[in-house]
């Protein structure tokens, strides 16, 4: 394991969203609103019955607060920006608590093993007896015996370093967690990154869509003009271009909201800016089913700490089956005895006996807990083979696509665009259908975007064992269960 | 001796053969016997040829200017009977299909015998615009097929269509089995292979062959099939046009024709569109003969032609007797149709001769919104970047408060190629500059050309700019004070419109 990733503990996390949200308030407010539509010529023109008279087109519906300034902005051309993956991964490794957390799991635990491995303290008695007991010489003496005694209870069968080596193989089982941790902040800022970076060129093309639907409705007047197109297919227009204006707001909605899940992830309070990097990736070898379940099995942390808290139950069964041996305890005691006026010593030795009590229902469990924890380990196994069934349809799929929308789907559908406008321009096709066409080919383009997010984010997963959950708390290593409640741990 | 021979000798030894091979100037011809010229009917032709005289004016009609007689009972109201300069021992006025070629002949066996093959065919309607369609011998419509009443005629055809076929000989009385009902008179004709028509032809007039299968029909499958009568008809013309009016429906950018479809947006006359189309082009007070065959496939055509009134002198199922003929401006040609138009050219000018459906008078029609119609919109804004698009401005031109506007179609982009090629015709020389744009589907025009603009348009290779025979006509027989030339930037405009 990598101490790298432990290495620094800085501050908790500051969450983004609450200080995004003013934000998207103010930039609301300031967002200018379309002017209001003429009003018609005549109010009783709006009730004349269908196709009795020329109603002129309604006016464009207003936009909703938001999309004009969205219109406005510019795609950059060139990314300024550190924001590279490798720069958010470093700001998460330093900044998201939960890796604090995994990393004091792991300290704990380690006390715990140090606790467990000390060697029990003396204990030191005064010892006045037999007070005011008369003797031959005197009475009301200050008694038979006055003195100091120590008592020292001797440790048998190893039992402390079997319970430091309980708690050391926990320490590793926490390593393992820290490092499934380490995998989980670090999968979750790639997914981010990747879905920040897709749901940002899907601002963009849904941009592109609304200037289509923006033309669509504008064609549509041009229609009613000519009595190609009626008032129902006017007031339809209408609704698509204000539900794709909708569909931009909700897509910079979630590109802003991506963003603030990875400037959470990363632990720092980031604003919505550019990011450094390609969705696209170069299409390396496809990843294997079985080879994928293959690491799994022999690499996932999530395995290794199962087979670790394995290692550990084993000892704690191994701790448990000498709890029985009876440690010794000695007391030793020295004063002076006042009835025959000279000092003397006395000496205890005893142990509990297991006559009844011989810590046989602790090793039940201890021996159950060894046995569920067998289990546990072959079913993280399959729990991962199932996920990873999952996630690899999902990246198989994926894939298919990315590869299909690059070398067929997307370049068949500009050709058709760039087909119909050269037809258009020629006067051998209908603006209609044109805008159809472009419209197909640019709702392609958001579908190749959700392609890449979803290739990207399940290839991440596989490579990075299914682990996500940058911002769930640490676990810990030590099960529930009342061998942990005694003071000192065994 | 069956009943088709003796009919055939019968036509053969007639009055008129002579006459009639001696019109279609083949070999045929020369090989008639001296016997023959010095027949009776010989005679006779000889001296109606030898009587042949010519007047400017016929009964108040006069053949050099618009006019129309003194009396609506005279043979020679509206030039009905008024002769062509055209001298009938001369024969049948040569006919004339323009940009379709004459199907050739060889006699065998005691007829002539012609080949046809059916075939696809890539026919450019117009200049840069190849259609996929149907045709014979490498053309759509077919090449024109040319007998004098009287021949027998034999057409082996060869299928080289991928699919099956058969010949329907249009309005010919012949054998049954040679009809070319396909499957009912004959067993359709396998692809690759051939079947022989053999037949005598007792009829005279305007016939067409064609594929008897209905979707071969819709993509093209036509010719002219005219018959020259043996005695020449009275009165003689000078020229004899022979027109096709097809439809097509080829969607636009495609090139393929849609023959399932019920509409149709592609209008050929002789398998050009306007202005593609060759105008017709006479001299002024000749006689004229149009021969008009609506071959579309569900579609009638209202043909009107400017400027002159014609009489309507035979159908395709025969030549109308005199007392029959009526004048018209416009006449309706129903689908499988054909209709002989005459006329004397009396008024000298660039006349348009169209089909009057407003939707014939233009190719392939589109929506006419969208960029190409909006202030600085340009669709070469939308082919610079095809993943982003020009923002348009969401306001309409303040014309749009005119219902209806704009009704004028912003017209397809003429290359300088396809003017080029529009303009190198030598039929259109003179015209005016614009000219090209005011013809669109089934439109054409006559020109009626006084003797010696004819020559220099038809006869002579000089340079005549655009627009000066026109002028030079109006300047003769117009108000040349009242003229307005076109505007010369218009073509540039139209070339450098996108």
């Amino acid at each position: 394991m990598s101490a790298f990733y432990f290495r620094k503990v800085l501050l908790p996390l500051v969450m983004l969203g609450g200080a995004c949200v003013p934000q998207l308030l103010r930039a609301q407010d300031a967002f200018p609103l379309v002017p209001p539509a003429a009003e018609p010529r005549n109010v009783e023109t709006s009730r004349d019955q269908v196709g009795r008279r020329f109603i002129p087109p309604s006016s464009f519906p207003k936009s909703p607060a938001g999309v004009e300034d969205l219109m406005k902005q510019e795609t950059p051309q060139s990314l300024e920006t550190d924001l590279t993956l490798d720069a958010l991964l470093m700001m998460a490794t330093e900044n998201n608590p939960t890796l604090v957390q995994a990393q004091q799991q792991i300290q704990g635990t380690l006390g715990k093993a140090l606790e467990a491995g000390l060697y029990p303290n003396p204990t030191f008695y005064y010892i006045a007896e037999q007070i005011f007991v008369d003797s031959e010489t005197d009475t009301d003496t200050p008694g038979e015996f006055q003195g100091g005694a120590v008592q020292q209870e001797i440790v048998t069968a190893n039992k402390r370093e079997i319970s430091r080596r309980k708690y050391q193989q926990r320490a590793k089982t926490a390593e393992w967690m820290a490092v499934a941790q380490q995998w989980r902040v670090c999968n979750d800022v790639r997914i981010h990154f990747w879905k920040t970076l897709g749901h940002r060129q899907i601002v963009d093309i849904r941009r592109e869509l609304l200037k289509a639907a923006e033309d669509s409705a504008l064609t549509t007047r041009e229609q009613v003009n000519l009595g190609q197109a009626t008032q129902a297919e006017l007031h339809l227009s209408n609704v698509s271009l204000q539900r794709t204006r909708l569909s931009l707001l909700n897509a910079e909605n979630m590109y802003r909201s991506q963003f603030a899940m990875l400037s959470s992830l990363v632990g720092v309070e980031l604003e919505p800016q550019p990011l450094k990097g390609k969705l696209v990736a170069d299409m390396e070898s496809m990843i294997d089913f079985n080879q994928a379940v293959e690491n799994l099995y022999s690499d996932s942390p999530e395995v290794l700490a199962a087979t670790a808290k394995w290692q550990a139950d084993c000892i704690t069964l191994e701790r448990e089956r000498v709890e029985p041996v009876p440690n010794i305890f000695v007391k030793a005691a020295s004063g002076y005895n006042h009835e025959s006026r000279e000092p003397v010593a006395s000496v205890q030795i005893f142990m509990e006996v297991p006559i009844f009590d011989r810590n046989q229902g602790t090793i039940h469990q201890a021996e159950a807990d060894l046995a569920r924890q067998n289990a546990e380990i072959k079913r993280t196994k399959l729990r991962l083979r199932q996920d990873l069934a999952l996630h690899y349809q999902k990246y198989l799929t994926a894939l298919q696509h990315v590869i299909e929308f690059q070398s067929v789907i997307l370049p068949e559908a500009k050709a058709a665009y760039a087909n119909q406008l050269d037809a258009y321009k020629g006067d051998r096709q209908n603006w209609g259908d044109v805008l159809k066409t472009q419209r197909e080919y640019y709702q392609l383009r958001e579908q190749y975007v959700h392609h890449l997010i979803t290739w990207r984010t399940n290839e991440t997963l596989i490579n990075g064992f299914l682990l996500h959950g940058g911002l769930k708390a640490a676990e810990s290593p030590t099960p529930p269960g009342h061998i942990d409640s005694v003071a000192q741990p065994r | 001796m069956s009943d088709s021979s003796s009919r055939r000798a019968f036509l053969k030894n007639g009055t008129m053969g002579t006459f009639a091979a001696l019109s279609v100037g083949t070999p045929a011809a020369a090989a008639l016997s001296k016997e023959q010229h010095d027949s009776p009917s010989a005679q006779a032709s000889k001296k109606q040829a030898d009587q042949h005289e010519v007047q400017d004016e016929y009964d108040g009609f006069s053949r050099y200017r618009p006019s129309r007689g003194h009396d609506p009972d005279s043979d020679y109201y509206i030039g009905k009977r008024v002769p062509g300069f055209r001298n009938p021992a001369d024969g049948p006025a040569p006919f004339i299909a323009n940009d379709l070629d004459k199907l050739p002949w060889k006699m065998k066996n005691g007829a002539k015998e012609f080949h046809l093959v059916c075939e696809p065919v890539a026919r450019e309607f117009l200049p840069g615009h190849w259609m996929n369609v149907y045709g014979f011998n490498g053309s759509m419509p077919g090449p024109t097929i040319e007998v004098t009443q009287g021949d027998r005629i034999r057409i082996i055809v060869h299928n080289e269509l991928p699919e099956e076929t058969s010949i329907h000989w249009h309005g010919f009385e012949l054998p049954v089995q040679y009809d070319g009902a396909h499957t009912m008179t004959q067993n359709p004709i396998k692809p690759g292979k051939t079947f022989k028509y053999e037949f005598d032809v007792h009829e005279e007039g305007t016939f067409f062959y064609h594929s008897h299968i209905a979707m071969q029909e819709a993509f093209g499958m036509v010719g002219w099939f005219i018959v020259h009568p043996q005695k020449v008809w009275d009165p003689p013309v000078d020229r004899d046009f022979g027109v096709i009016f097809q439809n097509f429906r080829i969607d636009p950018m495609q090139t393929v024709v849609n023959s399932w479809s019920m509409d149709w947006n592609w209008h050929t006359i002789n398998g050009r569109s306007g202005p593609y189309a060759t105008p017709l082009v006479c001299k002024h007070g000749e006689r004229v003969r149009v021969r008009l065959l609506d071959f579309s496939p569900v579609q009638h055509h209202p043909i009107h032609m400017h400027g002159h009134t014609f009489w309507i002198t035979g159908h395709e199922g025969a030549r109308i007797p005199k007392s029959a003929w009526i004048p018209r401006n416009t006449e309706l040609v129903g689908v499988a149709q054909a209709a002989d138009f005459e006329f004397i050219a009396n008024n000298p000018g660039d006349w348009m001769f169209h089909c009057h459906m407003v939707h014939h008078m233009m190719n392939h029609m589109v929506q006419h919104v969208g960029p190409r119609l909006r202030e600085d919109a340009k669709v070469d804004h939308y082919l610079t970047s095809l993943d982003t698009r020009p923002r348009v401005k969401m306001h309409q031109d303040p014309q749009f408060g005119i219902p209806g506007y704009p009704q004028k179609m912003q017209g397809m982009t003429m290359t300088k190629p396809m003017m080029k090629k529009l303009w190198s015709r030598r039929e259109v020389k003179g015209m005016r500059a614009n000219a090209m744009m005011s013809m669109a589907g089934l439109m054409t025009s006559v020109r009626v050309l006084p003797d010696d603009l004819y020559q220099r348009v038809m006869e002579t290779d000089e340079k005549v700019p655009k627009g000066s025979i026109f002028k030079e006509i109006v300047k003769r027989f117009g108000t040349i004070e009242d003229y307005e030339p076109a505007p010369p930037d218009v073509m540039q405009k139209m070339l450098n419109d996108d």
